[in-house]
């Protein structure tokens, strides 16, 4: 099992790098010269990295499972796209600026692999189950009349996390991902754009749609699980 | 630059407001309006509880064990093959 997963998730560059900084690299022999001889320029040894990855973008393990999960709505899938993103990251870590913004990379690695990996994979399962229907979409961007009052805020905090989770994952991709890039992660407008490769007005109008969608099933939620109001429990 | 001529105007710019993304000048705009405006203010207050509610419920997950495992085993090999030299 070990074995698969190396050799699905070191590029063929990165072995003789990874080997030359082993205590037991001596014993290995016939090793490929490293095409890169800027790489032995490089203070850094291949353990110091490890260890600085280690250190430094594992700290980010919960939050892109997070996001694999809204991604790809299913533990399996999410698991898999974050074992790939990390392995992706680590291959081309050396290229990472320290000081820049490690979460934001991270990021941008991980939506990618998902567009390209799991999008076409998922694109026929994608229509069914809660897709919103078209007279909840131009209800819920008419007007936020539908949206609950601060009076109806109690309502909120008896909403049950499955509610939010389900809502989210009503979705489309785009706008899930979009609103939970700003919501969640705190993203800001540009970081966004960066990370889905869109203009930041894209960003905007996919943010405003998809949290108009979001709020509006979040409200109905409410409303038809008589969360709203408490005369009468449905 | 925008223009808040009514509150259809700050309320679409809610979103933004909540998101720091206006200018200090537009901000001040819109704080200006929530502290006269009841209705505006209202759905200010029901749009910060929902973010509260949607990060509250989307950052509970946590990975799993044998994920962070077999994140780790795409960089350390050093350590799996000391263990089989054993």
């Amino acid at each position: 099992m070990i074995g698969t997963l190396d050799a699905q998730a070191v590029p063929a560059g990165a072995v003789p790098a990874l080997r030359r900084g082993h205590p037991l690299g001596s014993f290995v022999m016939n090793l490929p010269t490293v095409p890169d001889q800027a790489d032995l320029d490089a203070p850094e040894t291949d353990a110091e990295r490890a260890e600085r990855f280690e250190a430094e973008a594992l700290a980010y393990l919960d939050q892109l499972y997070g996001a694999a999960l809204r991604m790809t709505r299913n533990p399996s899938d999410a698991e898999d796209l974050v074992q790939e993103t990390f392995a992706k990251a680590f291959a081309s870590f050396h290229q990472f600026t320290p000081g820049t913004n490690l979460k934001a990379w991270l990021y941008r690695i991980l939506t990618n692999t998902f567009i390209n990996t799991y999008r076409k994979k998922q694109r026929q399962p994608q229509t069914s189950g809660a897709e919103v229907e078209d007279w909840q979409l131009a209800r819920a961007e008419s007007h936020t009349s539908t949206g609950l009052r601060s009076a109806e805020m109690e309502a909120l905090d008896r909403m049950p996390h499955s509610a939010v989770t389900d809502a989210m994952n009503a979705l489309s991709p785009d706008f899930r991902l979009a609103v939970y890039l700003a919501d969640v992660e705190g993203f800001s407008y540009k970081e966004i754009a960066e990370i889905m490769g869109t203009p930041i007005g894209t960003v905007m109008s996919r943010l405003n749609r998809g949290r108009n969608q979001l709020r509006a099933s979040l409200a109905d939620f409410a409303r038809e699980h008589g969360l709203i109001g408490g005369d009468h429990d449905a | 630059m925008h223009e808040f001529h009514d509150c259809g105007d700050i309320l679409r710019s809610l979103y933004q407001f909540h998101d720091h993304e206006l200018s200090d000048a537009e901000a001040d705009e819109i704080r200006a309006h929530l502290l006269a405006c009841e209705p505006c203010l209202d759905q200010f207050q029901v749009e910060e509880a929902m973010r509260i509610l949607i990060r509250r419920c989307c950052s509970a997950e946590k990975a799993p064990e044998q994920l962070r495992m077999r994140v780790r085993a795409t960089y350390t090999h050093t350590v799996v093959i000391t263990d089989t030299t054993d």
